[in-house]
């Protein structure tokens, strides 16, 4: 099978990128790499890479964002061209919803979430695991059920939190004893399945960053998520929804065929855990597949991907604030 | 109704004079290939700019370009025998 260009690079040798002729070119050990500058949308840095400020202004002409993560595998920032679609009418009633209605729509969120996972255990229950069946019911029946009696953000961000951790003690019933996990722990995740889960979410965060950029919406205006500086926080609303479908479906995948195994893939230093190299490249490429994997949507009736309804739901929450039309987050049960 | 070409094989032969002003012009679009062949996915639109930039910059007379047009990278096999240009293509570098 021929290959051809991705649209998304990540670039995870020491190395140098530079402009040439009009387009890219990374210079490694290696050799060089000529990247068509038309056919792609997205760079990840991965490692230590040398770039100057020439490059940039050309990246910026050809609205490709730019990830960069530090020698940790830890999400350092975004190079956001200069924003190409901005419109101030968007913007001020994306303000007004946040400020005047905000509930409905972090509510719906949650309810994604709920669903969502509902929809990837189900597969577990359904070929013979019958020890989460409570679980489910829950998500089920009573989540629905409490949902719209929510009156506060801070009391809904509390049963987001219980589904989480509900969802995490299932792991000890559909994956291998290495990889369960007694709790969540982040910055630095200190056991491979909280490493898992910490570079699976990020690269997801990240791509939604790369989504919400191709819209009208203003990316630090968040419902679920506390609106506040430094971050691009609707970018971790959105990402939520898909979180079970992508980032866990792929970490299941993995883990359950053996394809990251604690001893081969894992990099125990200090206090931490990190993934290492070739562990990341089976990671990265696995979620990679998974983010392109097409299916026919029920609505839009064609076939697009899990990397487009990521656009089309940022596309959903602009109607919802200039249209007033309901806003549902992407579920699976949709698909068809 | 003309087809949606969404994968190119370009190859040319080129005037030593303009064969630089190819190269940077195509591998702004698709992958090398081999020394004077490119390939790579391509959108409609970018096939079109593709195009007349091309016809900017040869000349008719003696130049010759090729694409074979195709409507994805699935609709072939590819078999390669002997060196291979390193892997151009790979997701991961």
């Amino acid at each position: 099978m021929a290959k051809s260009a991705p649209t998304t690079r990540y670039i995870r040798t020491p190395g140098t990128l530079g402009r040439e002729d009009n387009s890219l070119t990374f210079r490694n050990e290696k050799g060089i790499t000529h990247i068509p500058i038309n056919s792609l949308k997205e760079l990840y840095l991965l490692n230590e890479i040398s770039l100057n400020s020439k490059l940039f202004t050309f990246l910026s002409m050809a609205n490709i964002t730019v990830h960069f993560f530090d020698y940790y595998g830890q999400f350092r920032g975004t190079f956001y061209p200069k924003e190409a679609r901005v419109s101030g009418k968007v913007m001020l009633l994306q303000a007004k919803a946040c400020l005047e209605n905000r509930l409905p729509i972090a509510v719906a969120f949650v309810g994604a979430i709920a669903a969502n996972i509902h929809e990837v255990l189900y597969h577990y229950f359904k070929h013979g695991n019958k020890e989460i069946k409570p679980y489910l019911d829950w998500l089920k029946k009573e989540v629905p059920d409490l949902l719209p009696k929510i009156k506060k953000v801070p009391t809904l961000l509390s049963l987001e939190g219980e589904i989480w951790r509900r969802f995490y003690e299932t792991f000890q019933l559909i994956l291998p004893e290495d990889f369960v996990m007694n709790h969540r722990v982040k910055r630095p995740p200190d056991n491979p399945i909280n490493a898992l889960v910490s570079f699976g979410n990020t690269i997801l965060y990240t791509k939604t960053i790369s989504q919400i950029y191709h819209t009208h919406l203003d990316q630090t205006i968040s419902f679920l998520h506390e609106p506040s500086d430094r971050r691009f926080s609707l970018s971790l609303d959105l990402s939520e929804a898909f979180k079970p479908l992508i980032v866990f479906r792929t970490i299941f995948e993995v883990v359950n065929n053996r394809r990251i195994q604690v001893s081969k893939h894992f990099d125990k230093k200090y206090n931490y855990c990190l993934l290492n190299e070739p562990g990341r490249d089976v990671f990265i490429t696995a979620m990679e597949e998974r983010l392109q994997q097409v299916f026919d949507h029920g609505t839009m009736k064609r076939k697009i991907s899990y990397l487009t309804a990521i656009k089309y739901d940022a596309y959903k929450l602009k109607k919802h604030v200039v249209e007033g039309t309901p806003f549902t987050p992407f579920l699976e049960k949709d698909r068809r | 109704m003309e087809k949606n070409y969404n994968y190119v094989i370009l190859v040319y032969d080129i005037g030593e004079k303009r064969v630089g002003k190819v190269f940077k012009i195509c591998k702004k679009y698709l992958v090398p290939f081999q020394k004077s062949v490119f390939r790579g996915e391509i959108t409609p639109a970018n096939l079109i700019k593709l195009r007349s930039e091309l016809q900017k910059v040869i000349d008719k007379k003696v130049d010759f370009v090729a694409l074979f047009k195709m409507t994805g990278d699935y609709v072939f096999d590819e078999e390669v025998i002997g060196v291979r240009l390193h892997n151009q293509e790979a997701m991961l570098l």
